[in-house]
């Protein structure tokens, strides 16, 4: 009658000794069915009555990919996921697994594993029971059933909690057992809800080694969902960037910050963001150069080109904060507002005489700047020109 | 440092002792009203109605009553008079409590679906609530009517011998009537327990490849089964404890196949002034529910999942 005892203040002994899933373990995984799939969605839109969730979204993770979806929440992204699953119909679309088109399986059909924003764990059932589901639900004959919950345990480091409830381990064990019991059967794909959002910041970075270790040694693809930029950058092959539910850019994640395809995308992906500029472009001194708050950006011959064909008057650039730096021959005025110093290097954002803040970086041995203090900076990397109008890439300035 | 430290120990080692004294004390004063109440209104009279049973009652009222000792317990509780209405309290039972909670779940898993005017049927399901034992049993008296009666028209008794006056369909009908009765209570219950069961555990299940009956039987239920377990003690103590439909629709008849334990004890106490012989059912009515609801938990108690 009474509730378990608690555990809550145990320590997570597999924290300290992080040691690789075990090719042996995985590769003792059986069951033919359902290899890596494709997944695409083709023109999919999902409204819920004056919402649109998703609109016209078309993307492909390839058979064995690892792709991200990034956005800020209420994008649309567990909508997207939960599509796939089969746990919402699309308004209009087609959703395609391996190839076939699957609008009209129901999602206990699919095929596919989902780890959940919350791990959805089976609260009156043991670790191993939760593990051991999808194959019941399955029919799998119990002799392999224990076999692989032993395996899969194994590979995640769970042998010693399979006896115990959900409620009594923690974040980073709960997470491992939704993902044994998303592995634990070889699904045709893995959709994952911001599964590592529920954990410290030091068990996220683990966790995140793990997961890309996972893909690298088996053959699944992966369907990753995040808000977090870094976790994209650092774990997707490519990367879907979605805004109010329309896809803004898919490609790897050096093109995603090296040409973003908007401002949005520019401003969205790197840490701190890239600095979005709105000025004028004015010809001085036999140059032509963009007019911001606070002085002026010079334009590369690309860039200058760009400008002229399209005759622009008004221009909208971006610099990332490793293209500005502190130079007191610099062309742009601005007072120190705010400084932050992340162990190896420094983040210093800057107030425009306009009111705006321009993040810069700088190295953690640069002497640390005063509150309030007046500088003069320079762009010296990266200019990205971006169209005032419908904030498109047009065209990457390098120095 | 073992200064100090031995200060803290003996300041630690004190508290336990004195502390829990005190609050015990201040426990108990809070606890005295309650305990006065259940005093007088329960302990007392479960004594004194234990005491009674050791005298028998007087063959005509003012008579003095005799001491028996135990020889009444002994001779109620082994005639057979006991045993058939025992029995059939058994059956009652059996009939309404299963039954009413299959039917609340169903019913509380119709109306969780997310459906135009739904909240119509929820209306609907929970409106029994608001009727009492006497209203369903007025209710069904009339449609059961042998002349007039809807249902009885339906089950092709019309003007024949009525179901309540018929040996055999006597006692399922007072416990279709029951489990109507109930049915409204059960429903509510059910509906609240199951809107707690998180819909992504479901979703999960379903991704996981379960069909939905796997769902229901292996997430549903056992999310379900604390209120399960809570409306089964509840159905068993009020089943043992049914009088206002029998006394209405058959008043133990025909020929006591409808005589409930609790109804022989009215009869027995307040009809035929045997207050001996009613003492003695009352006790042993208790101690037979005691037992019950000692071995529903135990029953229960490794089948049941709570939360925390
Ligand atoms: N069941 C629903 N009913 C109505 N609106 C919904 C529902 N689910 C999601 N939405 C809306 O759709 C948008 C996208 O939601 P969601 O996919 O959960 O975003 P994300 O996962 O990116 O944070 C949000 O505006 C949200 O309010
Ligand atoms: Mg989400």
């Amino acid at each position: 009658m009474t509730s378990p005892p608690g555990n809550s203040t145990e320590i997570d002994s597999s924290r300290a000794d992080f040691t690789p899933v075990t090719d042996k373990a995985l590769a003792a995984l059986p069951l033919e069915r359902g290899a890596a799939s494709s997944v695409a969605l083709e023109g999919i839109t999902k409204s819920y009555g004056p919402v649109t969730a998703i609109r016209d979204l078309t993307l492909e993770a390839r058979a064995g990919e690892f792709l991200v979806l990034l956005g800020p929440s209420g994008c649309g992204k567990t909508t997207a996921l939960r599509l796939v699953a089969g746990l919402e119909d699309p308004t209009s679309g087609t959703v395609r697994i391996g190839g076939r088109v699957v609008n009209d399986v129901d999602a206990k059909d699919r095929d596919v594993a989902m780890v959940f924003q919350s791990y959805a764990l089976y609260p009156h059932l043991s670790v191993g029971r939760n593990i051991e589901f999808p194959l019941r639900a399955r029919q799998v004959p119990a002799s392999q059933r224990r076999q692989l919950v032993a395996t899969v345990a194994e590979s995640l480091r769970l042998e010693q909690l399979l006896d115990r409830k959900p409620a009594q381990l923690s974040g980073g064990q709960r997470q491992r057992v939704a993902l044994a019991r998303a592995i634990v059967r070889r699904p045709r794909a893995f959709l994952m809800d911001e599964p590592l959002s529920n954990l410290d910041a030091q068990l996220r970075v683990q966790m995140r080694a793990e997961l890309v270790e996972l893909h690298t040694r088996v053959d699944i693809t992966i369907l990753y969902v995040t808000h977090d930029q870094v976790e994209a950058m650092t774990m997707g092959q490519r990367i879907a960037i979605l805004n109010e539910g329309v896809l803004q850019q898919l490609d790897t994640p050096e093109a995603v910050y090296r040409r973003p395809a908007n401002a949005f995308v520019a401003g969205f992906v790197g840490s701190p963001p890239m600095n979005i500029l709105r000025g004028r472009a004015v010809a001085e001194d036999d140059a032509l150069w963009v007019a911001v708050p606070g002085g002026r950006v010079g334009l590369s011959p690309p860039l200058v080109r760009a400008v002229e064909d399209r005759a622009l008057r008004e221009v909208v650039v971006g610099l990332r904060p490793e293209a500005l730096s502190l130079d007191p021959n610099g062309t742009i005025a601005a007072a120190v507002s705010l400084v932050e110093l992340v162990g190896h290097e420094q983040h210093v954002a800057l107030r425009l005489p306009g009111g705006q803040l321009v993040w810069i970086r700088m190295g953690s041995e640069a002497p640390r700047m005063r509150t309030g203090q007046d500088v003069r900076i320079a762009a010296t990397g990266t200019v990205h020109l971006f169209d005032p109008q419908t904030g498109n890439l047009i065209e990457v300035g390098n120095e | 440092m073992g200064a100090r430290h031995r200060a803290r120990g003996a300041h630690a080692r004190q508290r336990p002792q004195s502390r829990p004294l005190r609050k015990a004390g201040a426990a108990y004063l809070f606890v005295l009203p309650a305990l006065v109440a259940f005093g007088v209104f329960v302990f007392y009279p479960l004594v004194k109605t234990a005491y009674l049973g050791f005298f028998t009652s007087p063959p005509a009222p003012n008579l003095p009553s005799h001491y028996v000792g135990l020889t009444q317990y002994r001779a109620v509780l082994s005639s057979s008079d006991f045993l058939d209405s025992l029995w059939r309290t058994v059956q009652f039972v059996l009939y309404t409590v299963p039954a009413g909670i299959v039917l609340g779940i169903g019913l509380a898993m119709l109306a969780n679906q997310r459906l135009a005017g739904i909240r119509i049927f929820r209306t609907i399901y929970s409106s029994t609530v608001a009727t009492s034992a006497a209203v369903a049993a007025v209710i069904f008296f009339t449609l059961l009517n042998p002349q007039v009666g809807l249902l009885s028209y339906w089950l092709g008794r019309k003007g024949g011998s009525g179901v309540l006056q018929s040996s055999s369909l006597a006692l399922p009908a007072v416990s279709v009537v029951t489990i109507w009765q109930n049915i409204g209570f059960t429903f509510i219950l059910m509906s609240a327990a199951l809107q707690s069961v998180p819909d992504d555990l479901l979703e999960a299940a379903r991704v996981d490849g379960a069909s939905s009956w796997l769902r229901f039987r292996s997430v549903t239920i056992p999310l379900l089964s604390p209120m399960i377990f809570f409306t089964t003690i509840v159905g068993v103590i009020g089943g043992f404890q049914s009088f206002g439909q029998i006394d209405i629709l058959t008043q133990g008849g025909p020929n006591n196949h409808t005589l409930l334990l609790i109804y022989d004890l009215y009869q027995q106490a307040f009809k035929y002034d045997n207050t001996g012989y009613a003492a003695v059912l009352s006790v042993a009515l208790f101690g037979i529910l005691l037992l019950l609801t000692f071995m529903q938990f135990w029953f229960f108690q490794r089948r049941v999942f709570y939360a925390r």
